[in-house]
């Protein structure tokens, strides 16, 4: 249940965050980004998100947004930028495996929207 | 109805990683070392332990904090080496996180201890992700694993401070090539100590835990 750890996580980040506002009577959304090759699976992220309300009440009802951000990186032989998945890890234009992940393991939260 | 949208820009990790930094500084002032040990299950954490206390148990105070989903199996044979043990229940979560472990921390003498050892959930994936607070991370990788374990979970070993390769006697039964094992470990974590021990019959033990006495003096000192 490695989602639900964290779901508590992302709960406890953000109440965090929100000790300094005032009035805020609940969290309407919560934006996550999450990256294409994070541990992360999204929907399971989903499954266990309700949960959040068991450790602070203003998940109460809270809807989540995911937005995916794809694995980018450059080669470290050629300085090409290429998307990971879809060649596999390899560079497209020189064949090396050698590369600098430029973003795609993020699991940040972006956002909350409050009322 | 009015929304206000709060910018919030954080790794979903961001509160365990300060709280386990707190935890560590802690440690330091009260010169305890704590040791997150990690394997999947099966790889003879455990058994690791119960011949690394009895080598350490001379020079240092010892401790040992067992996590598990919901059992005392591992507390129970620990125990027998006459270390403080104490039992933590991660209830159904597969990983222990910073503020789990102050938890069991809380639980232990730390003044009158020089060293406590973590031993984790067995599972190569989800400890990976969430600092402990511990000072150093070991790893147990045992030959019947297979030596391709650090390119299926990568993460493990690129936070591994050290690895044991456990159940060495065992290598004749198994195509496990140390060598090409060792690159691909260094490979994630350039020049981290690995060393092969069997922890049934005892072999590498001893250069194991110089090391680890040698760590645990350095964070003292420091």
């Amino acid at each position: 249940m490695h989602e639900l750890g964290l779901v508590f996580q992302m709960a406890k980040v953000i109440e965090e965050s929100l000790a300094g506002e005032e009035d805020i009577t609940a969290i309407d959304t919560v934006v996550m980004e999450i990256g294409e090759i994070s541990s992360v699976v999204p929907h399971y992220f989903e499954a266990c998100f309700p949960a959040a309300a068991d450790r602070c009440p203003l998940f109460a009802g809270a809807k989540l947004v995911i937005e995916k951000i794809p694995a980018v990186a450059r080669c470290r032989s050629c300085g090409e930028e290429f998307p990971v998945v879809e060649n596999k890890g390899y560079c497209p234009a020189c064949g090396s495996f050698d590369k600098d992940l430029l973003s795609g393991r993020e699991f940040n939260i972006k956002e909350v929207a409050v009322r | 109805m009015e929304f206000k949208v709060i910018e919030i820009k954080q790794g979903i990790l961001s509160a365990n990683d300060r709280e386990a930094e707190g935890l560590r500084r802690e440690l330091r002032e009260k010169k305890t070392f704590l040791l997150n040990l990690m394997s999947s299950p099966g790889s003879g954490k455990t058994s690791t332990l119960m011949q690394t206390i009895p080598h350490l148990s001379p020079t240092l105070r010892i401790g040992v904090m067992e996590a598990d989903i919901d059992s005392d199996v591992d507390a129970r044979t620990v125990s027998a080496t006459g270390a403080q043990v104490i039992q933590l229940h991660t209830g159904g979560m597969c990983h222990l996180d910073a503020e789990m472990t102050r938890q069991g921390l809380n639980e232990l003498d730390l003044d009158a201890l020089d060293l406590v050892i973590l031993e984790n959930v067995g599972n190569l994936v989800c400890p990976a992700e969430f600092d402990t607070g511990s000072v150093k991370n070991a790893v147990v990788l045992s030959v019947p694993e297979g030596d391709d374990k650090p390119l299926k979970y990568p993460l493990m070993f690129t936070v591994a401070d050290v690895l044991l390769v456990n159940k060495i006697d065992a290598a004749a039964c198994f195509d496990f090539d140390l060598e090409v094992f060792t690159q691909r470990v260094h490979t994630l974590r350039p020049g981290i100590p690995i060393f092969p021990i069997s922890a049934k019959t005892g072999e590498g033990v001893e250069a194991w835990c110089n090391w680890l006495r040698e760590q645990v003096r350095q964070w003292q000192e420091t």
